[in-house]
């Protein structure tokens, strides 16, 4: 059994009568760099937020370090270093200075900030007011406070937003070295798939509130499985001699795709339409991506793969749609 | 215990070299100014009365503007730069940074009593006053009172303050509230329970005849409103602060 650095149980936070958060179950193991994803708006900032104590949940409960956060979050926070949002700073000082004002409160050695400091890669610009900071660097000193308690468990949201493509590269980089070198876990959220497929370990999906999907990234990518496109002369026809073979396509824009097939039925599925004097012009395999499937579950955009799939119904609860097609 | 002072600690912090410390020093100039010019002659009662001549413009507007931009200067920056988000996830109590910014707000306050103190004593030595006439019991009740009557509105302002983003909303609530003061003094009945108010009646209470209205209270009764206010104010402001989502 491994050891869950953080574990929530029904949280549900209301908003004017629509949940933002509901019934959410977070199990996030130790060593994990977790990802949790969502469109915006799904809820993953006052998850955030309900995590460290800065909102208070409707209902449901908050273990962290298996202890509860209702009854012991100070100690708690002494072992969390966080990012939400957008950077905190205050614009009037520089880096030191801002990061001094957390050092008291948790009261670590002066060379802390240092360290920090040259970790985020900021110790040229220590010295200069933090008002005049690329949102870049205000995020880099963002995550430098939030390490500074050398805490255990780090919760960053949205700790790429709005940087440039080094920039983004550079705090993945960072995030990825957490685990390894500090042993520190990591919850990181963010909208882009991309993003935490290249750094996660495990996700966890939510949309509109409800986690949808809750794996390591292996099975995730499992999930998305494979098709194999036909095009051929005639389709239609070409379908039944397909169903006499105990094959069930589906027609798509003159082609038949097949799921979950093997190779032995492919190859006599091709020779009994070569009999049958069809024309071939592709057999061709294709990877679902990840981004097909991450739009099939939560629902946004039109892509291929979601207006294809007949089993995601707009009205159709989205996890049960994942589930049907991860089943076939 | 030891958190307590870390986060006043953190307070003195995000002070930073900002100029508000000045308005400390605004106050007692102008009021010294107004005390030079001021017609009270050596003699009997003469440091007395050039107390109560500089206390008018010092008690009835500056103490009150002060506490209000006092508190909504330590709400400013976290207001503005999402700091509410990052010092509540921070091991520390709510209640320990609320109190902290209090204390600060306190602190300012106390430093400008003491400028203003130290202006009487200049004002009235460069008039030639006797310095051995000076009536320290006298002084030190009027002083100290005058603080004290200034907490309630610093806890007021405060809560308002950190309620509030905006940081020219509590400012302009304490001025629409302050001006009237003048008016509001006249009052025997109303007056106490006006936090605005409180430093003047209890600064400016001339004795016997010359007082009237809110000025005829005894500083007893009047230093349990004070109390009793503070009290209110500041627990209120805590209850909210302590539930405040960010």
């Amino acid at each position: 059994m491994t050891e869950m650095m953080i574990e929530t149980r029904n949280l549900t936070k209301k908003y004017r009568g629509t949940r933002a958060v509901d019934a959410l179950n977070l199990a996030i193991p130790r060593g994990e760099i977790y990802g949790f994803l969502g469109p915006n708006g799904a809820g993953k900032t006052t998850t955030i937020r309900m995590l460290l104590g800065l909102i208070k949940p409707d209902s449901g409960v908050v273990q962290i370090f298996g202890q509860d956060l209702r009854k012991d979050r100070l100690r708690i926070l002494r072992r969390v270093g966080s990012l939400v949002e957008y950077p905190s700073y205050y614009g009037h000082l520089n880096a030191i200075e801002n990061l001094e004002t957390s050092r008291r409160i948790l009261n670590v050695p002066k060379s802390r900030i240092d360290e920090v400091l040259h970790t985020v890669g900021l110790t040229k610009d220590a010295k200069r007011h933090v008002k005049g900071y690329s949102l870049g660097m205000k995020q880099r000193l963002g995550i430098a406070s939030a390490l500074l308690g050398s805490p255990e468990l780090l919760i960053l949201d949205e700790p790429t937003n709005g940087l440039d493509p080094s920039g983004i590269l550079e705090i993945r980089e960072l995030i990825k070295r957490m685990p390894q070198e500090q042993g520190i876990t990591v919850l990181v959220s963010s909208h882009l798939l991309s993003e935490v497929e290249q750094m996660a370990s495990s996700v966890g999906i939510v949309n509109q509130g409800r986690m949808i999907f809750q794996d390591t990234i292996p099975n995730l990518q499992r999930k998305a499985g494979s098709e194999i496109h036909i095009a051929l002369s005639d389709a239609e026809t070409a379908m039944i001699t397909a169903r006499e073979l105990g094959c069930f396509p589906r027609l798509d824009q003159g082609k038949l795709v097949f799921k979950g097939i093997d190779n032995d039925q492919i190859a006599r599925l091709v020779t009994a339409l070569v009999d049958a004097r069809h024309s071939i012009y592709r057999v061709e395999e294709r990877r679902k991506s990840l981004e097909d499937l991450f739009l099939t579950m939560t629902g946004g955009g039109s892509s291929d793969a979601a207006s294809a799939d007949d089993t995601i119904a707009s009205g159709a609860p989205r996890a049960a749609g994942l589930r049907r097609e991860a089943a076939q | 215990m030891t958190t307590w002072i870390a986060a006043l600690r953190s307070e003195r912090i995000k002070l930073g070299r900002s100029q508000i410390m000045l308005l400390t020093i605004i106050d007692p100039v102008l009021c010294a100014g107004v005390g030079l010019l001021s017609t009270v002659d050596n003699g009997e009662g003469a440091w007395f009365g050039l107390l109560l001549v500089m206390t008018l413009l010092h008690a009835m507007f500056f103490l009150p503007m002060m506490a209000g931009i006092f508190s909504a200067f330590v709400c400013r920056y976290e207001h503005a730069g999402g700091g509410w988000k990052q010092m509540m996830s921070l091991p520390v109590s709510r209640s320990a940074l609320y109190l902290s910014k209090l204390l600060v707000v306190t602190g300012a306050l106390a430093l400008s009593q003491l400028l203003f103190f130290a202006a009487v004593l200049g004002v009235g030595l460069l008039k030639g006053f006797d310095l051995s006439q000076v009536p320290w019991n006298l002084f030190a009740v009027r002083m100290l009172g005058g603080f004290a009557a200034c907490l309630p509105l610093a806890a007021l302002q405060l809560f308002v303050s950190a309620m509030w983003s905006s940081f020219a909303a509590p400012l302009v609530l304490n001025m629409i509230f302050t001006v009237p003061n003048i008016l509001v003094a006249n009052s025997a009945d109303f007056a106490p329970y006006y936090p605005w108010v409180q430093p003047m009646l209890v600064m400016m209470q001339a004795g016997g005849e010359y007082d009237f209205g809110g000025f005829t209270l005894p500083l007893l009764n009047l230093m349990i409103t004070v109390g009793g206010s503070f009290a209110v104010f500041a627990a209120a402001g805590l209850a909210y602060f302590g539930r405040k989502p960010v």
